[in-house]
């Protein structure tokens, strides 16, 4: 037989069955829709983690911080900026600790690859704006570094300068206070009360009224930024360096008075000890560099952080999703291919006589079995194409939805699901597979059915 | 065996089993058939008519003894080369006609040529010529349904003899007629074996068509062949 007519002969054998054909593909459809739709949604998901790591450059980026401020003794690879509250361990006295300056923000600068090296200043403060006042994180970054990447801008621009008085405030602020248009903002005044210890000797009243229960040793003082800009934050949690509110220039966050810190562990640790940043972060010229600097900067002492060690186990992560999701689309595919072994096997019992006829007229084993097995195929692939279209059409539907829901939460539109060429060509071609493999043991017994019998006057 | 039988067979026996019960279906059957020549045989029900056309036909596979077609042993040939066979020197018709119900009358005629790798457009024109032979290019899209019995059997034997084969077995092909169509259908088979040498074997329980029709004739009782003066005392 040709292969033309083994397509022809199979098409029209399901044709003569309609509505067993019919829902025969429609367990297909619902088991490949359903794979379709959930390894889109894996895509989608891993896309958007992937494309935004990409967009704000974090896979340029590491942080490095002193080894006294681990976190984590056993991993201390990983930083979570979230674990506050965590005090750190007795410190190694045996090791000595370098510390986190300017000297050495110099020196990183000038490895290759590097394409800025700066301290991450962050410290507490009160931030009044618009009569609110709000407790915030104020993050400060140098100006040229502002501009590289991490940081999209809604509206407005970035500083000019490291000395002016101008700050960056995110939309999200802006939206927990209630306000809508983010460029009626630029331009208007921000004021920021920072809090510091006062440990040196000329505040030795302050710690004498501390010690007798009048109050903390703390100092207030109030500083006027200018609103030069709105900062986008993304749907994702951003950048940790950049997961803040508020972002003031470097130069200015220098003069002022206040706590410098990251976690509570800070506190501790700028008290008596020399002083230094409590991380720096690094931006390189490209991803390829960050073993070789990573490892200059953990030779001199250091713990790093780069976020691209991270994405290997995210998408371990994923990894183990796509084979969740996958497990569940197979007990639907498994249902369906249940379904097609029941309709060849009933085909094969009510075409009996058929099957012998082809025998008589010199059909071969072989030929008996493509028959059937194109069946099989058949429904696999009208099942795989159909099933494409409903996770389709599925998915955008869910998509739409989503996106309608979370818009009104802020969260910017995006593409929950993605359907690259793979997996629509992979879908077709499984059903195709899975069809052909429930096919098999229906086209064993037809080529098995005996002609003698079949033809039998009754 | 002797290279001027068209069909030989030797010690033909047939058994089947089911479960502890053995019926000898046949049982050393010997028959010899001259090229281009009609034998019929005829014999009472559930006498082995049946299975010595399926095992002359390449349907069925024998227990012991030996088949022999133009010289070819066909009782030693594999699954594949007895497709073969059937596809291309063997053509069969049946008492219940055996065609396809879903299938026109074209279509069920050029269905064997479908399995010889022959394209669409040389099927149908070579199943109309035949059907035009058998007269019934006319009803070439009507489906078995809406032919008469004989009508039918027309185009089984159409169908048979699409891939031209040398061979006719026809098991009872009157069995489902009645006398006058039964008359008819002999006689385009005496016809065919006149005219173009085909070598027909065909069972029937009508003997004077036999009679009439056939060059021999055999008698099998119990699945052996009984001989002459059994066959006209059972008469
Ligand atoms: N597949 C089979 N299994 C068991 N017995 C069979 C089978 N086919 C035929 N027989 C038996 O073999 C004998 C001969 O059958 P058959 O050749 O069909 O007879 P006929 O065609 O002369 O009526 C019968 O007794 C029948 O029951
Ligand atoms: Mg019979």
């Amino acid at each position: 037989m040709r292969f033309t007519d083994y397509i022809e002969t199979s098409f029209s054998n399901l044709w003569k069955m309609k509505l067993r054909t019919f829902l025969t593909t429609f367990g297909v459809v619902i088991g490949i829709g359903a794979l379709v739709s959930m390894f889109a949604f894996g895509k989608g998901m891993q896309n958007n983690v992937t494309s935004t790591f990409n967009e704000l450059g974090l896979f340029n980026y590491i942080s490095v911080f002193p080894r006294s401020a681990e976190r984590n003794q056993n991993n201390s690879d990983h930083y979570d900026p979230d674990d506050q509250g965590y005090i750190p361990p007795a410190k190694d006295i045996n090791q000595p600790v370098r510390i986190l300056d300017e000297d050495f923000v110099k020196e990183l600068s000038a490895i290759e690859g590097v394409e800025a090296a700066f301290p991450e200043i962050r410290f507490p403060a009160m931030v009044r704006f618009n009569d609110k006042e709000n407790f915030e994180m104020i993050q400060a970054l140098p100006a040229q570094i502002s501009k590289t990447g991490f940081i999209k801008l809604r509206e407005g621009s970035f500083f000019d300068s490291d000395e002016e008085n101008s700050v960056l405030i995110s939309d999200s602020m802006l939206r927990n206070m209630g306000i809508k248009d983010a460029k009626s903002v630029i331009g208007k005044k921000l004021e920021i009360s920072t809090l510091a210890f006062e440990l040196s000797i000329e505040s030795l009243p302050n710690i004498l009224s501390f010690l007798q229960g009048k109050g903390l040793p703390f100092s207030s003082k109030n500083y006027q930024f200018t609103i030069s800009g709105v900062m986008e934050l993304t749907g994702m949690s951003g950048p940790i360096a950049m997961r803040t509110n508020i972002l003031i220039p470097a130069g200015i966050s220098e003069k002022m008075k206040k706590i410098q810190i990251t976690s509570i562990s800070d506190i501790f640790q700028s008290i008596g000890q020399p002083q230094g940043y409590s991380m720096v972060g690094i931006k390189l010229k490209d991803p390829k560099y960050i073993d070789s600097v990573k490892k200059w900067v953990e030779d001199s002492g250091f713990n790093t952080f780069a976020l691209i060690d991270q994405l290997e186990e995210i998408k371990r992560m994923f990894i183990f999703m796509d084979l969740f999701f996958f497990a569940i689309a197979m007990i639907a595919i498994t249902v369906a291919s249940l379904g097609i072994v029941n309709t060849l096997v009933m085909s094969i019992l009510e075409r009996y006589r058929e099957i012998g006829i082809m025998k008589a007229v010199g059909a071969s084993n072989g030929d008996i079995k493509k028959i059937f097995l194109f069946e099989a195929g058949l429904i696999g692939f009208l099942g795989g194409v159909f099933g494409l279209a409903l996770g389709w059409i599925v998915s955008t539907i869910i998509n739409l939805i989503a996106n309608q829901i979370l818009s009104g939460q802020g969260v910017p539109h995006m593409s929950y699901f993605s359907f690259p060429l793979w997996l629509c060509l992979g879908s077709i071609t499984f059903s195709i597979l899975i069809s052909l493999l429930a096919g098999i043991y229906p086209t064993i017994r037809a080529s098995k059915v005996d002609p003698v019998v079949a033809l039998r006057h009754d | 065996m002797n290279p001027e039988y068209f069909v030989e067979t030797n010690s033909l026996s047939k058994i089947y089993s089911s479960g502890k019960i053995e019926i000898a279906a046949l049982r050393d059957v010997n028959i010899t058939v001259k090229e281009s020549s009609f034998l019929g045989i005829t014999g009472t029900s559930g006498s082995g008519k049946s299975t010595l056309m399926n095992l002359l036909g390449g349907l069925d596979t024998p227990t012991s003894g030996n088949i022999k077609v133009q010289g070819k042993e066909i009782s030693k040939f594999d699954p594949g080369e007895l497709a073969l066979y059937r596809r291309f020197q063997v053509g069969m018709i049946f008492q219940s006609f055996n065609l396809l119900p879903s299938y026109s009358a074209l279509e069920n005629v050029a269905f064997p040529l479908l399995f010889a790798d022959v394209l669409k457009a040389e099927r149908i024109k070579r199943a109309e010529e035949i059907l035009d032979k058998v007269g019934l290019l006319a009803r070439k899209n009507h489906r078995p349904s809406e032919l008469s019995g004989g009508e039918q059997q027309r185009v089984a034997i159409a169908r048979a003899l699409i891939n031209n084969p040398r061979l006719l077995l026809a098991d009872e092909p009157t069995g489902n007629l009645d006398s006058k169509t039964s008359m008819q259908i002999v006689q385009a088979l005496s016809e065919l074996n006149k005219n173009h040498g085909l070598t027909i074997i065909m069972i029937s329980h009508e003997q004077d068509l036999l009679n009439e029709f056939a060059d021999d004739n055999i008698h099998l009782r119990d699945g052996a062949i009984a001989n002459k003066n059994e066959m006209t005392s059972e008469q």
